[in-house]
């Protein structure tokens, strides 16, 4: 059975899932991007005293100049005391050879992980985990599986991250347009899409217009060693049962537990790439 | 110090060549696999072997793009195409997935670059990749001036930086919007570039904010007026954007650099910018370009609204094929309309502009007309000053 990691929108929000969960990934305050929230060393170090399973750590922002220090101290302050830190960054991977740490890594940078070879490069570096893509076919995971001597995180629902940047966009679109910017929720339209957007302490981040819910699909792959769920946008009560959800499928009720998924989330749900190849040449 | 490297984009053999005869040090090329642009024309074995050859006989390099993130189908054939590529002599290869970094190392002695595509902006990033056998790093675009410092105070490894062209506006390697928008793979080298696309925005309350087009589309990059600080910063090769580019705007955009740099390092005490490379700059582009990240500057002045503000280039007048010093004629191939009376210039490698007005075009069997109408019809004008094959003509716009 497929081990269950979810991010958490608030850290209380463990108690009404945990039951059903395995473990855990949290933003670290200054050093993540693409969370709904990210967590103080403080709140982190309080937050495992509680909670008794699984514990990822995500560094897993573009670090520059400035992050180093910090970066270096959390890795220092967490080293065998999680179960894993995920990271983009290279700096992590020499950080964790230079310090000696004994956590594993995961390498999580989140669009390149396509390939089973590139897993075992980091294997060798201590990535004992992969992050995998998820913008991949169902077959290219199966084959991943197959030939990765890292254990594999697969994507299975949630909204996806789909663009990271280093700008204000939304900021810089109010002063272009001097209008009065407030705080929110932004989304952008396009042929009928809605694109979650929203800045963070360093820039911009889009989500993936649909929640992707692959709940038979996680009935096919159940030799994965851990699905991710993404919790972004949703509340609690509804998340419950969605994780709920996956964790009761069967091949009898696996329609109808779907279905249900896609009802509470209003319609909004998609299988992302698992049944669709992107392409990259698009003439001959 | 070390003369710093002016690396210039090549879609092809035709560019390639022109980038070196207007003052390249070294291009960067995409081959029949494994690159990241993998809709423009890009390069055979045989034409890479060509450039090559042509390259090393000027002087100058060719590094070969294999930098797509692979997919698991990809992996095969990797590694007796980098075998190939070592055996045509390419001087380096620009790689962002590790694992050709590891197959090339292991199994060949190409030179390894680290794409742009890996967005690395610090030391630590830069010290592993050294251990892994790069010689050099092209660094992510958002790399501010202290942090180039910082790498190169610390590492010592060759550093490459955009000096000039278009930006992404993410993390390199971090959109997939192309991905999700149109199936179009943007690291497998099908990006759409979705940042070029017209939104609207929405606030929370699903209300539109103003009717006016949200867009992710940033101004290009031209780093010409802090050539010197970076030059004296130590960085080892300044990058120009733009494998899709013309002929003419690589042999513009590579002109101007190379003056600049040659200005610089020949007498820095005296150097004084020059205005007008930076309006030619300009004109041959067709978007506004700023320096960005440098020093840290990423508001609404890097943006683009009110729909893109792209203008179509026709500056560009022709190509002179020769020219017959007895009759004071050149022969050339049109590029753009021309006609008697227009105000025009000429420029070449390792030289300065000179400029006229056309007073008379024949064409190709002698007879007197008005103007050059057809793309690439050869013909000729009088020119009072001597002109050199492979010299261009542009409008004047000075």
């Amino acid at each position: 059975m497929s081990k269950i990691l979810t991010t958490l929108n608030q850290l209380s929000d463990y108690k009404k899932i945990e039951s059903d969960i395995d473990g855990v990934v949290l933003g670290v305050k200054d050093l993540s991007v693409n969370y709904s929230n990210t967590y103080t060393v403080e709140e982190i170090e309080s937050f495992l005293k509680t909670f008794k399973k699984e514990v990822f750590l995500s560094v897993n922002k573009n670090m520059h100049k400035k992050d180093l220090s910090l970066l270096e101290k959390v890795l220092k302050t967490f080293d065998g005391k999680v179960n894993g830190f995920f990271y983009y960054d290279i700096a992590v991977v020499n950080f964790k050879q230079k310090l000696q740490l004994k956590t594993p890594l995961v390498w999580a940078q989140e669009h390149l992980t396509t390939n089973y070879s590139t897993m075992n490069y980091w294997y060798d570096f201590g990535a004992n985990y992969s992050f995998v893509s998820a913008e991949i076919t169902l077959e290219e995971i199966k084959e991943i599986k197959k030939h990765a001597k890292s254990k594999l995180i697969v994507p299975i629902f949630g909204r996806i991250p789909m663009f990271t940047s280093n700008r204000f966009l939304i900021t810089n679109y109010h002063s272009y347009f001097q209008l009065d910017q407030k705080k929110g929720h932004f989304h952008l339209e396009k042929e009928g899409n809605q694109i979650p957007i929203e800045e963070y302490e360093e820039g911009t981040i889009c989500y993936s217009p649909h929640y992707l819910n692959g709940l038979k699909e996680s009935l096919l792959l159940k030799e994965i060693d851990y699905f991710y769920f993404n919790s972004y946008g949703i509340d609690i009560v509804t998340y419950q049962k969605i994780i709920n959800n996956y964790k009761k499928a069967t091949k009898e009720n696996q329609d109808a537990l779907e279905q249900e998924i896609d009802f509470l989330l209003e319609g909004n749900t998609d299988k992302g790439f698992l049944y669709k190849e992107t392409v990259y040449k698009v003439k001959s | 110090m070390r003369k710093p490297e002016l690396l210039a984009p090549a879609g092809d053999l035709e560019r390639l060549k022109w980038a070196i005869l207007y003052g390249a040090d070294a291009v960067y090329i995409g081959g029949p696999g494994f690159g990241l642009r993998a809709n423009a024309s890009n390069f055979t074995l045989d034409e890479i072997k060509e450039g090559v050859e042509f390259a090393h006989a000027k002087g100058a390099r060719v590094h070969v793009t294999v930098n797509m993130v692979l997919h698991n189908k990809e992996l095969k054939g990797l590694e007796e195409y980098l075998k190939k590529l070592e055996e045509i002599g390419v001087d380096a290869i620009i790689v962002s997935d590790p694992t050709v970094l590891k197959i090339a190392h292991e199994k060949t002695n190409l030179e390894i670059h680290i794409s742009t595509q890996q967005s690395t902006l610090n030391r630590e990033a830069v010290e592993f990749w050294k251990s892994q056998g790069a010689t050099r790093v092209v660094l992510g675009r958002e790399a501010s001036r202290e942090e180039i410092k910082d790498i190169i105070d610390h590492v010592d490894i060759e550093v490459e930086t955009f000096i000039h062209g278009a930006m992404c506006a993410s993390y390199s390697g971090r959109c997939v919007l192309s991905n999700f928008l149109t199936a179009r793979d943007s690291n497998r080298g099908g990006c759409a570039q979705i940042c070029r696309w017209d939104f609207d925005l929405y606030n929370e309350n699903k209300k539109i904010i103003t009717e006016k087009p949200f867009t992710f589309c940033t101004k290009d990059l031209s780093m010409l007026s802090y050539l010197p600080d970076m030059i004296d910063l130590g960085i080892t090769s300044f990058k120009i954007e733009g494998r899709m580019r013309s002929l003419y705007y690589i042999a513009t955009v590579v002109d101007v650099y190379r003056k600049a740099i040659d200005s610089y390092l020949k007498d820095k005490k005296h150097y004084k910018y020059d205005q007008s490379l930076e309006t030619i700059l300009r004109n041959v582009a067709n978007r506004d370009s700023v320096p960005q990240f440098y020093h840290g500057i990423k508001d609404e002045s890097c943006q683009y609204y009110n729909g893109r503000v792209e203008i179509s280039n026709q500056d560009f007048l022709g190509i002179v094929l020769s020219y017959d010093i007895e009759k004071k004629e050149a022969l050339i191939e049109e590029r753009n309309h021309f006609e008697v009376g227009d105000k025009v210039e000429f420029f070449g490698p390792n030289k300065g502009v000179k400029s006229f007005e056309i007073q008379e075009i024949k064409d190709a069997e002698g007879n007197q007309i008005d103007a050059a109408k057809h793309a690439r019809e050869q013909v000729f004008i009088t020119v009072p000053f001597e002109l050199e094959k492979n010299d261009l003509m542009r409008i004047k716009r000075l």
